[in-house]
């Protein structure tokens, strides 16, 4: 028994190579996540084991509850800590902002460059790759990769302001590597001697201090000393778990990165499941007579059973063995891209196979397979050893039962109705895993009604196709519905990508014209000024020299000061705006004009949080003033993004607050001034202050809609592994089938069809089963699309992106045909003569 | 020489006409070395306009081989074959198919029709392969002669062996071609059914002017043909005009012994 199925499997290395790849993708693609974020943790764990060896004791601030002041250690406990015994050394970290200019004289990048100490002696851990570290103060150092971008090197001399804005050059005396922190990596960063860091970054106290413990003196002496000299507040570490901690927490990113993969690696592997299911049950089918046979001549039920399963056992090995290896390929590929791209990883580690991934890989190929071939196998067990006899295996004929009406309706209504009360409910998180769970159950329910919705679908999306391609064209769609349940099995492993991709696409463009339409309609703005640090201020010279300027219509600023407000003491943005002409921000009810002295328009959110409506008091902490009660007058949807969560009018905010800069201002150019002369006005007024950042509308846009793009490409990119696998799917069926239809193809060429005509009737059989696919994806996912992001804000711009579906139907469409064409070729070679005498 | 609805009268008077198919020193052998198999050694033969012909022979003699190479099925060793005027061998696959679908007809043992099709798209199949209108007069008169009418919209696993039989047959008349080849088109009916679609295919040499080839076992089959000819190991060597079963069972008895 065991030998036959070997042999069978053998004599089919094709179709075992086809059916084996389907499930070795999605096992590669998590064995490859594995091996990725495996060898991504050995790397940082490496390092910071190389980072521990230098520190022996390691001093933190206590884990702060202000939310508002990063934690820091005051600059006295230096001095305690080096008065401890059995320090031989203790530097303190200092790390701020000093914004680096650019060789335009503004302010570099889209934050201010970071900016920290270089320590001397055995406790630097700042990697010089060229020149040296700085040893005075007119001498400081750039990470590698802020210089590259901004074209500095060694030698040249850099501007960098600090903390007040004012202007200090340095000699650029080397260069160094971020390293694995994520955060200089953003924001680039100067290095300087330790009391030139305090003075460029304003920051007075220290991140962290490093300590060198005396000769003979253990990790863990040197620690009870050093804490006991600081008394409570601190942490204080050895370097051993230093370094631990630091790789736990870049674990916990990297398993972030790991989930998410892992989720994509989960869908391909059902749709793998779904063709593994589709192919053994065509091979059950197929082998009907086989089997009788078998039966015939003594072999049990149990035995039919388990040659099945022997065989998808052998498929199920095969496509792990296969995965793995794709998988370490896939990682390899991975981190090089990233690594090119400029991710912070680390280099040189080979990526590491642990017997982990290697028996999680072994174990869901097989688990996956054998469970898919589960129910294949079982009918195979009903096989009477009678259909041995039979001339003819008999078309299996398929009635829509009404057990399975009404299972597929239940599925159904109960998805609808779920989806509906999703819906239904407020928009945010909770709505939104209600209308997933919706979805899934109607999709289940689809998977159900699959096979009546075959036949009809077929000859929709087929009644073109038929038309141009003639008599192959009207077979094909009759054999495309000749077997529904094949047929709808292959198509919805298809549905499963298609759905996906198009709900990413409906909700993006959703977001992307909820977002535009917001920005036009609010306040359809020309430019925007911002700070560089997003919590910095702009002097408002800037803004009064633009209010002068003919060419603008109008300069809208605003200031804010984050405070208390309401009695519980929960901290809210306060601003105000100066008033321009044609400034009208929308309210929920009545007009800006209610804004009078004592009021203030408060945010939906601060309402609903404070438990306030109109007319309401509301208590705002102010600097100059006291605590100040002020009416409600209106409500707005702060998801406009223009007006501060409180805004009061600008008189008030003057008394409440005094001289406070601006923080953002909104110009638009008078009409009939060209965009290039409204921009070289409003930079020409800007560049006097290098950290003013000037955007226009269409930039902001354009950032905001490339970030999408990105997330849509990447997402797409993600999906298009299951979307392979279950094109694989329909190769694979179609080869069976053709396989089937044998004898029939060979009658077709003997009554005249031409090769040509014979393969394009696989073609578009293929074609027909990619479209449906497409077609009941597309369906779904902008059903779903429109469900998900009715969850996600008020009155949303629903958009169905009509070109890049048309572009999924058409590109499933054309996959279909390119999985035909090997299976096609097979069928039109075969010879006549010998295809009819087959049976 | 083309088909029009002229000539099938004319060919109905059974006059000496060209011969449909010709096929000279035609031979025809399997594999390579020590294994080859000379299925045909040299076949001269051909077939009549408007004649009804049966080949036999004990198994294994080349009928099939003879038959399939005939029709432009298979490629032949050597040797010539023609249809009409239209020599065969050497044509590609391009041509010879477009052969096939303009001048023969075909009606195999079993797996005639396709399963997806009804009875009567199943008939018209070959013209709508070839992009041609069926002429309607004929198809009725084909539809009547096999007695399908009520069974058009069938399909094939609705009817019965015999049905499955006229439906191929009536298939392989209503495109008019030059030649029918039919092989053991009864070899899987009972006698009664097997003797109906014998019948049809007289009837239709006969009224139809149709020129039929076909391979049999049965002498009785081979008894309702026109003229026999028998094959042994690859080679033509006798023939009987105005066959009975008799007469052909005693050539069968003379040939093996
Ligand atoms: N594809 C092939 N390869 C090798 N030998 C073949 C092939 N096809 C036929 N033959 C051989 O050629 C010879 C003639 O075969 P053919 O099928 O023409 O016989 P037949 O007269 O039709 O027999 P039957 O009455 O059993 O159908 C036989 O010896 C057969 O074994
Ligand atoms: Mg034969």
């Amino acid at each position: 028994m065991v030998k036959a199925t070997l042999a069978g499997l053998l004599a089919h290395r094709l179709r075992l190579l086809l059916t084996s790849l389907a499930i070795a993708l999605g096992v590669g693609f998590i064995a490859g996540t594995f091996v990725l974020t495996d060898t991504i943790d050995a790397g940082f764990s490496r390092r910071f084991a190389a980072a521990a060896d230098k520190v022996d004791v390691a001093v933190l601030p206590a884990p702060g509850t202000d939310r508002q002041v990063p934690p820091h250690i005051p600059a006295a406990a230096l001095e305690k800590v080096r008065a401890a015994r059995g320090v031989a050394d203790a530097q303190g970290l200092v790390r701020g902002t000093s914004a680096l200019i650019g060789k335009d004289g503004k302010a570099a990048g889209d934050y201010p460059t970071s900016g920290l100490s270089v320590v001397e002696g055995p406790l630097n851990r700042t990697e010089i790759t060229s020149g040296a570290a700085p040893k005075t103060d007119a001498q400081a150092v750039l990470d590698e990769n802020t210089a590259k971008t901004r074209g500095f090197k060694v030698g040249d001399r850099i501007t960098v302001l600090d903390s007040r804005e004012a202007r200090h050059e340095f000699t650029l005396v080397g260069l160094f590597d971020v390293g694995l922190d994520q955060e200089l990596g953003y924001t680039g960063a100067v290095g300087y001697t330790t009391a030139m860091a305090q003075r460029m970054t304003g920051q007075r106290v220290f991140t962290e201090i490093d300590v060198v413990a005396a000769e003979g003196v253990s990790q863990e002496q040197a620690r009870t000393a050093v804490a006991a000299a600081l008394g409570p507040g601190y942490q204080v570490v050895t370097g051993e778990k230093f370094a631990d901690d630091l790789a736990k927490r870049n674990g916990a990113d990297t398993g972030i990165l790991k989930t998410g993969l892992l989720l994509f690696g989960l869908v391909a592997m059902f749709v793998a499941a779904l063709v593994i299911y589709n192919t053994f049950t065509i091979l059950v089918a197929q082998r009907t007579r086989e089997m009788a046979l078998l039966r015939c001549i003594g072999a049990t039920r149990g035995q039919v059973f388990g040659s099945v399963l022997l065989e998808s056992t052998v498929v199920g090995l095969l496509s792990s063995a296969l995965g793995l290896l794709l998988g370490y390929g896939l990682s390899l590929g991975a981190l090089t891209a990233l690594t090119s791209l400029g991710a912070p990883l680390p280099t040189g580690v080979a990526p590491t196979l642990t017997p982990r991934t290697i028996g999680l890989a072994v174990a869901l190929g097989v688990i996956v397979t054998v469970g898919a071939a589960l129910l294949p196998a079982r009918t195979a067990t009903r096989v009477a050893p009678i259909a041995a006899l039979r001339s003819q295996i008999e078309e299996r004929t398929f009635r829509t039962g009404v057990v399975r009406m009404v299972l597929a309706a239940l599925f159904l209504l109960a998805g609808a109705g779920v989806t509906a009360a999703g819906v239904a409910m407020d928009p945010g998180e909770t709505a939104l895993f209600v209308v997933m769970a919706g979805g899934t159950v109607f999709f289940l329910g689809v998977l159900v009604f699959g096979p009546v919705l075959v036949r009809p679908l077929g000859a929709l999306v087929g009644w073109l196709p038929a038309k141009l391609a003639g008599v192959p064209g009207r077979l094909a769609m009759d054999n495309s519905g000749r077997n529904p349940r094949r047929s709808a099995t292959t198509t919805v492993a298809l549905t499963v990508g298609v759905t996906l991709m198009t709900l990413i696409a409906v909700i993006t463009g959703t977001v992307r014209t909820t977002f535009t339409e917001r920005l036009d309609e609010q306040f359809p703005v020309d430019y925007l000024i911002q700070p560089q640090d997003r919590d910095a201020t702009l002097p408002r010279a800037l803004g009064q020299g633009l209010r002068n300027s003919p060419e603008l219509a109008s300069v809208v600023a605003f200031r804010e000061k984050i405070t208390k407000v309401g009695d519980r003491g929960a901290e809210f943005r306060v601003g105000t705006f100066t008033p321009a002409p044609g400034f009208r921000p929308e309210l929920d009810k009545g007009s800006i004009a209610l804004l009078t002295p004592g009021t203030a328009v408060i945010g939906r959110h601060v309402a609903t949080d404070l438990g306030l409506k109109v007319g309401d008091r509301i208590t705002v902490r102010t600097a100059r003033a006291g605590t100040v009660n002020l009416r409600v007058a209106a409500t707005f949807n702060p998801e406009s993004g223009v007006l501060p969560p409180v805004t009061v009018p600008e008189g008030d905010f003057d008394r409440y607050f005094g001289a406070v800069g601006d923080s953002r201002m909104m110009i638009n150019a008078r009409d009939g001034v060209g965009a290039d002369v409204g921009r070289r006005i409003v930079e020409a007024a800007a560049q006097p202050y290098p950290t003013a950042k000037v955007a226009s509308a269409a930039e902001v846009r354009g950032q905001f809609e490339e970030s999408l793009d990105m997330m849509v490409m990447i997402i797409t990119g993600l999906l298009g592994l299951a979307v392979l696998i279950s094109l694989l799917g329909i190769a694979n069926t179609l080869s069976l089938s053709v396989h089937e239809r044998t004898r029939e193809s060979a009658l077709l060429r003997a009554l005249g069809l031409t090769r040509p005509q014979l393969r394009r009737m696989l073609s578009v059989e293929a074609l027909i089963l990619g479209l449906i696919g497409a077609l009941v994806g597309v369906a779904l996912g902008v059903g779903f699309g429109w469900a998900a992001t009715r969850t996600m804000v008020d009155d949303v711009a629903f958009q169905v992106p009509v070109t890049q579906i048309l572009a999924f139907v058409a590109l499933s469409g054309l996959a279909g045909i390119v999985a035909a064409v090997l299976p096609a070729r097979r069928a039109a070679r075969a010879s006549i003569v010998g295809s009819l005498a087959t049976g | 020489m083309t088909l029009t609805g002229g000539e099938v009268g004319a060919r109905g008077a059974r006059e000496k006409a060209a011969p449909a198919v010709v096929a000279k020193g035609l031979t025809k052998s399997y594999g390579r070395g020590d294994t080859t198999v000379h299925a045909l050694r040299g076949v001269d033969v051909s077939f009549a306009t408007g004649a009804f012909t049966a080949i036999m022979g004990p198994s294994g003699s080349g009928k099939s081989t003879l038959m399939h190479c005939l029709a432009g099925l298979d490629t032949v060793s050597g040797g010539q074959v023609h249809i009409g005027d239209v020599e065969l061998t050497g044509l590609g696959d391009k041509r010879l198919t477009l052969l096939r679908r303009e001048r023969i007809g075909f009606i195999f043992q079993a797996f005639n029709l396709l399963p997806t099709l009804t009875a009567e798209q199943n008939i018209r199949l070959p013209l709508d392969i070839a992009g041609r209108q069926a002429d309607q007069d004929l198809f009725d008169r084909v539809v009547e002669t096999v007695g399908l009418r009520d069974r058009l919209g069938h399909r094939p696993t609705e009817l019965s062996g015999g049905q499955q039989q006229r439906v191929a047959v009536a298939r392989a008349l209503i495109s008019k071609p030059q030649v029918i080849f039919a092989d053991e088109p009864t070899g899987n009916l009972d006698s009664r059914s097997g003797a109906e679609v014998l019948s049809f295919l007289r009837t239709s040499v006969r009224e139809l002017g149709q020129t039929i080839v076909m391979v049999t076992h049965d002498p009785v089959a081979a008894s309702y043909a026109d003229r026999v000819v028998f094959l042994r190991d690859g080679l033509l060597v006798s023939e009987i005009h105005r066959p009975t079963p008799q007469s052909v069972l005693d050539t069968l008895m003379k040939l093996e012994a």
